[in-house]
């Protein structure tokens, strides 16, 4: 066991931005409502997986909708408690820990809040390893825990469980209740047993988060470059440095679709290309696949190490682009099916990340 | 003219932009008026249609923290919104210089009108009774403002039935979506109320006896002008006008509309871009004094002087705004120290320059669910519209007011699709 408190909130809160691969949300508001709640109410124990008896009843506690809303409409910092009490009337039993259901961006930051609020430990890791856009997308689908009886709550005190046939159907119901709820709502969702986290969670990724951020800060505190720092960290592959010179948006079906083309810089040749919906998802070098969803593409800021957003991509950022290998349980078939680049709609197949 | 901290320029400027004549000279610390009398008396006599005025002491007040007024704050969120309160995350001296009360009440508008929560008109009256005697301004902050502004105006209307007149920011005619930093940047307005007060009745005395004919007006952050009643009204959106009327100077000199510029001044370079003829702003959010305050600022890479030429080329090509290679035009007081790159001539007082050619401005945003694609027209038309009113407040001529730039971005992670509109209008300062 160990604690999150409020010197923690930095360090954590960029690394789950670089987790994010451009997407999730910035942890920004999040970090807010985390340092307010552990302020009032003290700071968070965190257990390893091996640390959590086998009976014990863990939610998965996060935000749903337009991080551009959220921005605006900030939490009361009560939605999240109030849907965990929502969740816990449906299943008559009430919650003994609290984890992330996704690292990247600022559904890391708000299971802080809620479990600082609930006065509830934390579990230390999450559901995806990284950050998706869809509540089906998670590790616990692919062992057949349901996502469903799903709690949202609103700003406004609205309260709604959403039952359904599958987990795929319950992120089209949440969606569509989520716009009716003003954009921006709190989940209580894919309720899981102690003895399945070991299946259901990517491991220690809030301790893998902090240590990110912090291997990030101190790198640039002393003049070190950052990128290796996040790389030593994360393990993964450097896939090119360039410069931005290009960005096209374009919005299909209701999701923002771009693409973003870089040419190099600093000892780099040829080009890069990268596609992207709400996050980084597949990346061409000199017309080749390099690396594709559910490995993790992150976009850093070359000189500081900071992550760069799919909505911030623009024209003469001088950025990095790394690939991180993902969690092994997403590149099975069953993991490809739920999160691969067709489901994306991508004409292509995952293809592992060049040796480092 | 240009009121910098060191010199105040001066610039005669005939109707279609020719540069007739210039003047510098040194500035009067705290009085920017004097400046501004002593450099239009270096002008040749002549009858002058209008004069631009840029000033720079808004941000310095703020990070000087001097001449500020003491705030209440209203935010009208209800319980969305409460966890982060008023002021919170601000630097220790500056909340200390501004804090004067501060409540939460119920109401706020959302996405569309049905969103809509009603405004608490009693816990307004009992924040104007608790402010009472203490505030000598008031920021009213309201949920979705940008989208909704009613209830803002509703709320001004109960404070100063209670307080009488006192000066009151709208955060909707301050920002945008962003409620921490739009509520920052309406405080820091309602701040320096006092300030601009001053400035305006100042320079408005002072030129009514110098060229009565002349319509005043002065610069914004965005590269546009206002009118000195709307500067009154909104100080805050004369935070960053310096850079803004260098960078608009540098284009009319050259004739271009997209270049990178930089301004040579004393101790820095400041180097910043120039995008279909106004200053890109900055990515990620402008601060100022230690405030996040998300108003569109001219986004600046400084570098200091004595200079690196391997680092100024360096912020020049960061600064590139979109792909080819855009010329550099160099300006300021010490352009002389930078070889290459354009050196327009009267340079050295492209603030004042640019003060004088920039159109009046206004701009306007909303956020749209559209069935389809072809909505997406008739939607726009309606935000330009609103930008082009907002442009007619700020003192435009209602004649020839133009839209110069509209987008429109979808929303992340929501179906919709969810679009994001905003309108940017000018025109010509309306003549007296």
């Amino acid at each position: 066991m160990r604690e999150i408190g409020i010197d923690q909130l930095d360090d954590l809160a960029r690394g789950a931005g670089i987790l994010g691969t451009g997407g999730g949300g910035d942890p920004y508001v999040g970090k807010l409502l985390a340092r307010e709640a552990i302020r009032r109410h003290g700071p968070v124990p965190v257990y390893d997986i091996g640390e959590v008896p086998p009976d014990a009843t863990i939610v998965p506690v996060s935000g749903m909708g337009a991080p551009t809303v959220l921005l605006e409409k900030l939490p009361a910092g009560t939605e999240e408690l109030t849907a965990l009490r929502a969740l816990e009337a449906v299943l008559g039993r009430r919650a003994t820990h609290i984890v992330p259901i996704e690292i990247g961006g600022v559904n890391s930051m708000i299971p802080i809040a809620a479990a600082a609020q609930a006065g509830l430990p934390l579990v230390d890791g999450d559901a995806m390893g990284r950050a998706f856009p869809e509540a089906q997308m998670v590790l616990p689908t692919l062992i057949g825990v349901r996502n469903t009886p799903m709690a949202l709550a609103d700003d406004k005190g609205n309260t709604l469980v959403v039952n359904a046939v599958s987990n795929h159907w319950a992120e089209r119901l949440a969606r569509a209740a989520c716009v009716q709820m003003g954009c921006q709502v709190s989940c209580a969702d894919t309720v899981l047993r102690g003895d399945q986290l070991r299946d259901g969670l990517v491991p220690a990724t809030l301790t893998l988060a902090e240590d990110l951020g912090r291997a990030v800060r101190l790198a640039r505190a002393g003049h070190a470059d950052p990128v290796a720092a996040a790389l030593g960290v994360l393990g993964g592959v450097r896939l090119f440095t360039g410069k931005v010179v290009d960005v096209e948006r374009r919005t299909t079906g209701g999701f923002a679709r771009g693409r973003a083309r870089l040419s190099a810089v600093r000892g780099e040749t040829g080009t890069l290309e990268l596609d992207f919906q709400n996050e980084h998802l597949l990346a061409r070098r000199d017309g080749e696949i390099v690396a594709t969803t559910p490995d993790l593409i992150c976009v850093l800021d070359t000189d500081s190490g900071e992550p760069v957003t799919t909505e911030s991509m623009r024209y003469g950022l001088r950025v990095t682009v790394i690939g991180v290998p993902c969690d092994p349980r997403w590149t099975t078939p069953e993991g490809l099916a739920l999160a691969g680049p067709r489901y994306f709609g991508y004409d292509c197949d995952h293809r592992p990340l060049p040796a480092a | 003219m240009d009121v910098g901290p060191t010199n105040t320029d001066a610039a005669l400027v005939t109707r279609d932009g020719r540069v007739v004549a210039t003047a510098k000279v040194p500035s009067a610390p705290e009085d920017p008026v004097a400046g501004v009398r002593a450099a239009l008396g270096r002008l040749p006599r002549h009858e002058l249609d209008g004069v631009a005025v840029g000033l720079r002491g808004a941000a310095t007040a703020v990070t000087r923290r001097a001449g500020l007024r003491r705030v209440a704050v209203l935010r009208i969120c209800g319980r969305s919104a409460s966890a982060v309160r008023p002021l919170s995350g601000w630097p220790a001296d500056l909340r200390a210089a501004v804090e004067a009360g501060a409540a939460i009440v119920d109401g706020g508008g959302g996405l569309g009108p049905e969103d809509r929560v009603p405004l608490d008109r009693e816990a307004v009256r009992r924040f104007a009774g608790a402010v009472a005697g203490r505030a000598e301004a008031v920021a009213v902050v309201g949920l979705f403002a940008p989208l909704d502004g009613e209830q803002e105006r509703e709320a001004a209307a109960i404070v100063r039935a209670e307080l009488g007149e006192i000066p009151i920011s709208l955060s909707a005619d301050l920002g945008t979506i962003g409620l921490l930093e739009r509520e920052n940047a309406t405080v820091l307005d309602a701040a320096l109320s006092g300030f601009a007060a001053a400035v305006a009745d100042g320079l408005a005395a002072a030129l009514a006896e110098l060229c009565p004919a002349a319509a005043v007006f002065v610069t914004r952050g965005d590269g546009t002008l206002m009118s000195l009643a709307y500067l009154a009204r909104h100080p805050g959106l004369s935070l960053g006008s310096g850079p803004a009327s260098v960078l608009r100077g540098a284009g009319a000199l050259t004739g271009l509309a997209d270049a990178v510029v930089a301004d040579v001044g004393a101790r820095r370079i400041r180097v910043g871009a120039l995008a279909g003829g106004f200053p890109e702003v900055a990515v990620g959010g402008a601060e100022i004094g230690g405030v996040p305050i998300g108003v569109g600022l001219p986004g600046l890479i400084r570098v200091p002087r004595p200079f690196d030429p391997a680092e100024l080329a360096e912020a020049v090509d960061r600064l590139q705004p979109a792909a080819g290679r855009l010329p550099l035009v160099v300006v300021g007081g010490g352009a002389d120290a930078v070889p290459g790159g354009l050196h327009p001539e009267h340079g050295r007082t492209a603030g004042a320059i640019g003060a004088a050619v920039s159109p009046v401005g206004g701009q306007y945003e909303r956020i749209v669910r559209l069935p389809d694609r072809s909505a997406l027209p008739a939607a726009t038309e309606a935000v330009a519209e609103e930008a082009r009113a907002a442009a007619v407040r700020a003192g435009a001529d209602p004649r020839h007011v133009e839209i110069i730039e509209v987008t429109d971005t979808p929303l992340a992670y929501l179906p919709g699709p969810f679009v994001r509109l905003r309108a940017r209008a000018a025109g010509p300062p309306s003549p007296l």
